[in-house]
């Protein structure tokens, strides 16, 4: 110290303020220590963390196509407004929804709740939330227009699944939905890779092949800043289209028989057209019928959830394929496969095949109907040609429940088809019914009787019926219904030496799996079918429907009527056919609900199916004998 | 009277201080073109650097003794500037603070930066005559009256954090001044207590407002806090801090934490969150060291004073300059609250660049008079 005044040891004063300082810095300096060096990993993450976003690019989903190449089923891009989560975590969410219910043409209401919702999941999956589908051109411009105000909001390329057909197939198609929070619980969805937000196939091919039709999204890489505006894109990953499927459907096919029900007495109904020597299915109609495009576009607004509630209350049941799902009587279409029994287990033989009519049949004090009159004592193959029923009381009696039961085993009415739509329902049987199954109560030989003529104890799917009926024209072979005929190959997408990298996806084909037999002879094969080549083409029960130069071989039904669709007093009207009859190319199967006969309402519809299939083989129906032409009863 | 000097005070002049003050500036010029390279905030620094040191180098030259004797008289100017700046319509009002004065081909200038110096020599002039009693509780009030009408005054504006830099002013000079050390115990106790108190019945009584509240508790309990709220600055500062590592992240200016905007006031309050960013460990200890040099060297300066005046200018102003350094650094590294008090020689900021320097100024001066007496 230079002056000197000393006093009060101002050295010492000095010293220490010059340790306090000392102290103070040295403090600073093992926080950073502490900061940098010890933790520095762990923020130099943090920081990763907060800049880099990864926003999904979706892959587009294949495609569906009929086997000629026809588009059933696109993808389409549309645009959606999402807003970036970041701005839900500043605070109220209420200050944003007025600007965009606003600016963008929304109701305030349903927006609050969906920003509410999504702000008050804790967990980080939702990176953003789609605050508009389907957005307009104009909503676009105003997002960008607003980009100072609110840099949160972008806007989104979303491919959306397009049903351009409509009305058309929709039972077959599906439609695809967001995954719901049951099946992200399933391990059968998680396993998958799916998450919540994912849209898969809800119903149809859509839901079946679902693996097949989906790609993989890709995403871009991309920094942001603390209000989420895009700054720099680091990297892209591509997405990877899923596989187009190429079905077994005939699109023409479909459309005629679509045509048929629509036309028909009740417009409610089935028509299955498919080759009975590889069970690819042409056509299957199930009607009425739905538009699928209102559960992938329309599923979150209010209307949109208004239509699909109307479409499950309607009475009609549009959403019902009836073709897999529907349970009828069979009537007198039972008797194809019940004749194919009685000779394979011998209670009638080719040689001795009579059996009394009657016109009806006593058992104990109740007479039942032959309901078209007495036939005397008709062979098997007469019987089959006039519907007697008199004969299959009688025979059904020989075979015993027994052989009802065989029959029933034999023709794998007792399980599902196995097509390839989900949620299929397997026939009912007297096999199913106590009596029978648990051998407690009573089988009276009238139950027998009813179950003779595919009444109270039997109800049958169609694509179950058409499915035994077809195997009488190939020689007995039983093949498994299907859609699918082959996926196609999708090339490879990405960086081979990244882990993103996704290789070729090669094409499948269909693996046609050997088919169920039903043992019989030559002889009696024949026998069969020449009572179902009579029944159309010999004086029999759909002798109306008569077509020159292509022979068909059919068996008519006529089903009292049970409590599907609307409940009208009238019949189910059935008619199950393949043709040509000695050697099938196609087999149709048409039911009309609650229209009455089957010859006079099924039968034709059928037939307009076979119309169509000839148009497109190239034969030109003016050479018809004009008596065969517009047979129906419409 | 500067050519009577000259030739002998050339050899005591100071250069190491001088030149490690216009190295710092410099350092921290290139940190505020780091953290916001499309503004000028860097070229005007500069600039502000070679007038900041022309300014050093006339108060260097100028004998402090007389500066000393005029004390009144600045501190007079000193108190009509701020009122000035309180004034609606003369005052600039930025984020919500009136602390700006305009002046025509100057620009705008933060009187409360400058006001310091006169409230230092003031101090200094009371209490820098002899004595050989220790320090009267008559002397200590009208020590804290000096203060408290500067003080007063920016609380109008209202800049708290200006605030908190003038209070090591007094300490300072009062412990320097003779007070009993038995007072300076009882003082730190009482203040000990008297915090957690105070701060209770600011609470309760809504004095201290809510944000406040926030803040503290950011360093207080950092995890239960929103991150997005109040403690945000504190969580990003920190961030950019450790993302810094040994020798700063090698992360392109386009992407840093002040470009993409995550670090708020990069060029000001937080240029030490963006230093330890690009220069890591090595560069934060270096800033560190240089700042401890540099404190060094302005008390060795003092302790060579030729009288007690000089030696209290000198302590005061580095006693306020490293608590202003440890408060700025222990907020960009999460250990004290966001006040807003800029990093002396590094944040932008011209204002507080050439109070530093008429700081550093007087200490060189004070050097070379050492043998005058």
């Amino acid at each position: 110290m230079k002056f000197e005044d000393l006093s009060q040891n101002l050295n010492a004063r000095i010293a220490a303020i010059q340790i306090i300082a000392f102290i103070l810095l040295a403090v600073l300096g093992v926080r950073l220590y502490y900061l940098q060096i010890v933790k520095g990993d762990s923020y130099a993450e943090r920081a990763e963390e907060q800049r880099v976003r990864r926003l999904p690019i979706p892959a587009p989903r294949g495609a569906i196509l009929d086997r000629n190449g026809k588009i059933l089923v696109d993808s389409r891009p549309t645009y959606n407004v999402i807003l970036s989560h970041d701005a839900l975590k500043k605070g109220d969410v209420s200050s944003i929804v007025q600007p965009l219910a606003d600016g963008l043409g929304l109701d305030g209401d349903v927006l609050q709740e969906r920003l509410e919702a999504a702000k008050s999941s804790t967990s980080g999956e939702y990176e953003s939330i789609v605050v508009k589908e389907n957005a307009s051109v104009n909503d676009i411009t105003w997002v960008e227009a607003h980009n100072l105000e609110i840099p949160e909001l972008r806007v989104e390329l979303q491919p959306q699944r397009n049903y351009p057909l409509g009305k058309t197939l929709a039972h077959v198609l599906g439609y695809v939905g967001e995954i719901s929070k049951k099946q992200l619980e399933d391990s059968k969805y998680t396993e998958r890779g799916l998450k919540s937000g994912d849209i898969i196939g809800k119903d149809g091919l859509e839901s079946t092949y679902d693996a097949v039709l989906r790609g993989r999204d890709g995403y871009r890489e991309v920094v942001v800043d603390s209000r989420s505006r895009i700054k720099e894109e680091i990297r892209v990953v591509p997405p990877q289209p899923g596989q187009d499927l190429v079905t077994t459907v005939d699109l023409d096919l479909q459309r005629a028989a679509e045509e048929q029900l629509a036309n028909s007495a009740t417009k409610r109904g089935v028509i299955i057209a498919m080759d009975p020597n590889n069970d690819e299915i042409f056509a299957l109609a199930s009607a009425p019928s739905y538009d699928p495009n209102v559960f992938s576009q329309a599923g979150n607004s209010k209307e949109g959830r208004k239509m699909i509630n109307a479409l499950y209350n309607d009475p009609q049941k549009p959403l019902l394929n009836r073709a897999i799902r529907g349970r009828y009587y069979p009537g007198s279409t039972w008797k194809i496969p019940e004749s194919v029994a009685a000779l394979q287990q011998g209670a009638i033989t080719t040689k001795e095949s009579h059996i009394v009519c009657g016109g009806g049949i006593q058992v104990g004090n109740r007479f039942t109907r032959d309901t078209s009159g007495n036939h005397g004592t008709p062979d098997l193959p007469t019987a089959i040609t006039h519907s007697c029923d008199g004969y299959y009381y009688r025979l059904a009696l020989k075979m015993k429940p027994e052989g009802l039961i065989k029959m029933v085993e034999e023709f794998e009415y007792d399980k599902q088809t196995g097509i390839d739509l989900p949620a299929e329902l397997t026939s009912r049987t007297p096999k199913y019914y106590k009596p029978i199954k648990e051998k407690t109560g009573r089988w009276g030989d009238i139950d027998t009787v009813f179950s003779s003529i595919g009444q109270v104890y039997v109800e049958v799917t169609p694509i179950s019926m058409i499915r035994a009926v077809s195997s009488v024209g190939v020689g007995g072979k039983m093949f498994v219904p299907h859609f699918f005929k082959e996926a196609k190959a999708v090339s490879a997408a990405g960086d081979p030496d990244t882990p993103e990298y996704q290789p070729e996806r090669p094409a499948i084909g269909y693996d046609l799996k050997p088919p169920k037999i039903i043992q019989m002879t030559q002889e009696q094969n024949d026998y069969v079918l020449k009572g179902m080549w009579g029944v159309v083409n010999n004086g029999g029960t759909a002798g109306r429907i008569k077509m020159a130069n292509w022979e068909i071989a059919g068996k008519t039904g006529t089903a009292q009527n049970s409590s599907i669709g609307s409940g009208g007093a009238k019949d189910h009207a059935w008619f199950v056919s393949f043709a040509p009859a000695y050697k099938p190319e196609i087999s149709v199967i048409g039911l009309i609900e609650n229209s009455g006969f089957g010859a006079a309402n099924a039968a034709p519809a059928v037939r307009g199916v076979y119309e169509e299939y000839l148009r497109k083989k190239g034969v030109n129906f003016d050479d018809l004998k004009p008596e065969v032409k517009a047979v129906a009863k419409r | 009277m500067v050519a009577v000097l000259e030739r002998r005070s050339l050899r005591d002049f100071d250069f190491v201080l001088a030149l490690l003050a216009v190295a710092i500036v410099c350092f921290g010029s290139w940190m505020i073109f780091k953290a916001q390279p499309t503004e000028t905030y860097w070229q005007k620094q500069l600039i502000g650097l070679g007038v900041s040191f022309i300014v050093m180098l006339v108060v260097a030259f100028t004998d402090y003794r007389k500066l000393v004797d005029y004390a009144p008289y600045f501190y007079a100017i000193g108190l009509v500037l701020l009122i000035l700046v309180v004034i609606p319509g003369i005052g600039m009002k930025i984020n919500g603070q009136r602390c700006w004065l305009k002046v025509p081909l100057i620009g705008q200038f933060q009187p409360s930066e400058f006001v310091k110096i006169p409230v230092v020599l003031m101090l200094a002039k009371y209490f820098g005559i002899r004595r050989d009693k220790t320090l009267s509780l008559r002397e200590l009030a009208i020590g804290i009256g000096i203060l408290a009408i500067p003080a007063a005054l920016i609380l109008l504006e209202p800049d708290a954090g200006q605030i908190i830099t003038y209070l090591p002013l007094l300490a300072v000079v009062i412990f320097l001044a003779a007070i009993k050390m038995r007072w300076v115990i009882g003082l730190s106790v009482l203040a000990i207590v008297m915090i957690p108190v105070a701060w209770t019945i600011g609470v309760r009584t809504g004095k201290i407002k809510d944000y406040q509240v926030q803040r503290i508790n950011a360093i207080l309990y950092p995890d239960t806090v929103d991150p997005k709220g109040y403690a945000y600055h504190t969580i990003q500062s920190t961030i950019t801090v450790g993302k810094g590592k040994v020798y700063g992240s090698d992360t392109d200016t386009e992407t840093s934490q002040s470009a993409l905007k995550f670090l708020p006031e990069p060029h000001s309050d937080f240029i030490f969150a963006v230093t330890a960013e690009n220069t890591g460990f090595v560069g934060c200890i270096g800033l560190l060291l240089a700042y401890l040099f540099l404190i060094s060297r302005l008390l060795n300066a003092a302790r060579q004073s030729p009288d007690r005046e000089g030696m209290l200018v000198v302590m005061a102003f580095t006693g306020a300059m490293t608590f202003q350094i440890f408060m700025n650094v222990g907020m960009a590294l999460g250990i004290l609250p966001v006040i807003g008090v800029p990093l002396p020689m590094m944040s932008a900021g011209v204002s507080a660049v050439l109070a530093t320097f008429i700081a550093i100024g007087f200490a060189i001066s004070v050097k070379m008079r050492r043998y005058v007496n």
